[in-house]
């Protein structure tokens, strides 16, 4: 019994990690219908920002999460416009192509710099008593920074007027042009905020559980079993996957070998989308 | 000068012409009507002052500067507001968050609290709805919000297109009577109306529109006696 909580809470902690990386798929979905698929590389990209900043640089591994959230904004603008902009009116496989180049891109330049040998964040933090539960605190610290920025984030959707912009024109871009909002930039900031929420999770994953350059991919495809389960287009809805994924990430272990693990999440991914393809949370299209 | 110009403009969608050469100017603080059989190409017409279709050749002048390449959002900043086909709306949002979208351009900021005094006198059935979600109300209403929104940015000139869709003919009347009071305050309207009669009954001057040619033009009341127009358009 001990046990079962013990990987519950093992899980959910995890879960908000990777339920941010999947807002930030699923809010670049939602908002121009593209679907990210650079998206791994820049969970990579994260994971080595804080490396790089702590090991080399000697900055304190949350600073440099902090760091790396503003220099994933940042890199997403500069995405958007350069590889993203030109193809947005396009069919959906141009965009699909676009964004699959700058994953290359990434990958190929990260692994002739960094090789693929495993790397971790030395952060030893020691543990904490959560309920029966003991958790390193780095795992704790995670999910709570997790959460902070998946409230930020609906915050600044729900009160902030560039928030309300973005809203705008995921509900109806050519409207939101009429009224004033200018829709490119209101686009590129929202493929920035995408590619922040993937550069922190890897960022809080890198400060958790070793990784290499090519790690993105399996944090990719978590991010799209949880945007589907959550309903893609729906961030907060990413942040609930999450936590069913981390605790089935957590569980499974139990009862089963571990290799096992993302063959349940893709029988889930498949299930619910033939069930309820807007997701759990999802009304009807 | 006329505050809104089409300088023989041809415009249409990839390769489909749909405008022919359009001329047209508005005088600050005009009504003005645009009337003309189905598929004429008023909503183009109105899209490519707009901006949302780029002008192929000829030019749009708006205050005498030209903005025939000026995206949407940059005219909506400098006062020229459309109220476009199918609402547009963000259904999404509430009500009273579509009005504040609404209110987007600087230029209409600080007069947020009295537009939006006015546009509840003009639709008390909004006031009752502002936290509703738009995409949940009645075609009639969606139209009020879609029109309330356009005031809501303080226009120097209002576009709206298909004003009376959906809408019971009472409100019609009393929102031509808001219009007018518009007018009155110095804001140039064009209507695109199907209920020809009325709009040049209420309009100063009117064009009509013809497989993508403004054919007639004129003070409402002579383009009214016309009698292609009373042949064509009001049933006579
Ligand atoms: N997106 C589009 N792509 C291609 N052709 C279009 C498009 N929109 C409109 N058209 C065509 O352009 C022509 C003019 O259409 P438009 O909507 O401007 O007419 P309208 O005068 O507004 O008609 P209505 O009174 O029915 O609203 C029509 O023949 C229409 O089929
Ligand atoms: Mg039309």
């Amino acid at each position: 019994m001990d046990a079962l909580i013990r990987s519950l809470i093992d899980g959910l902690l995890l879960g908000f990690v990777y339920g941010i990386a999947a807002m930030g798929l699923t809010l670049i979905w939602g908002v121009m219908n593209v679907i990210n698929l650079s998206h791994g590389a820049i969970i990579a990209l994260g994971m080595f920002s804080v490396y790089l900043l702590f090991t080399a640089l000697g900055i304190s591994a949350y600073i440099a999460v902090a760091i790396t959230a503003v220099l994933g904004l940042l890199f997403g603008i500069v995405i958007y416009f350069i590889a993203v902009h030109r193809v947005i009116d396009a069919p959906e496989l141009s965009t699909l192509l676009a964004t699959y180049a700058v994953n290359m891109i990434i990958i190929g330049v990260g692994t002739s710099i960094f090789k693929t040998s495993p790397r971790n964040v030395p952060l030893d933090l020691g543990s904490v008593h959560l309920g029966p539960a003991v958790v390193p605190t780095t795992r704790l610290i995670a999910a709570l920074v997790a959460i902070l920025v998946a409230a930020g984030l609906f915050l600044f959707l729900k009160y902030t007027r560039p928030g309300r912009y973005i809203r705008a024109v995921t509900d109806n871009r050519d409207a939101a042009e009429i009224v004033g909002v200018p829709s490119a930039q209101v686009l590129a900031l929202s493929f920035g905020l995408g590619t922040m929420l993937a550069a922190v999770s890897g960022a809080l994953i890198a400060t958790v559980f070793p990784f290499t350059i090519l790690s993105g991919g399996s944090y990719e495809l978590k991010s799209f079993v949880i945007g589907v389960l959550g309903g893609l287009g729906n961030p907060v809805g990413s942040l609930f996957g999450g936590l069913i994924l981390g605790d089935i990430e957590s569980l499974v272990p139990l009862v089963m070998p571990t290799t096992w693990t993302p063959v349940l999440e893709f029988v889930l991914f498949v299930v619910i989308l033939l069930v309820k393809p807007n997701g759990l949370f999802g009304g009807e299209e | 000068m006329a505050i809104l110009e089409m300088r023989d403009v041809t415009s249409g969608y990839g390769e489909v012409q749909i405008l022919w050469g359009v001329t047209l100017a508005l005088q600050k603080g005009q009504m003005v009507s645009l009337v003309g059989a189905n598929g004429a190409g008023k909503t183009t017409l109105l899209r490519t002052i707009m901006g949302l279709n780029r002008p192929w050749s000829g030019q749009v002048l708006f205050e005498g500067e030209d903005v025939s390449k000026l995206p949407p959002h940059a005219k909506a900043a400098r006062g020229l507001v459309l109220v476009p086909e199918g609402r547009q709306l963000f259904t999404n949002m509430t009500v009273q968050e579509n009005l504040e979208m609404g209110a987007s351009p600087k230029r209409s900021r600080a007069d947020f609290q009295r537009n939006l005094e006015l546009v509840f006198d003009m639709f008390p059935r909004l006031k009752d709805r502002r936290n509703q979600k738009a995409g949940t109300m009645s075609g009639g209403e969606q139209q009020m919000l879609a029109v309330a929104r356009g005031i809501m940015a303080s226009p120097k000139v209002l576009m709206i297109d298909e004003l009376s869709l959906g809408l019971a003919p009472v409100l019609v009347l009393q929102l031509f009577e808001s219009l007018k009071k518009l007018r009155d305050t110095g804001i140039t309207v064009l209507l695109v109306e199907q209920n020809v009669k009325m709009a040049l009954a209420v309009t100063d001057y009117a064009y009509v529109l013809s497989e993508g040619r403004i054919e007639i033009e004129g003070p409402s009341k002579a383009v009214a006696s016309n009698p292609d127009v009373q042949k064509a358009y009001l049933g006579l």
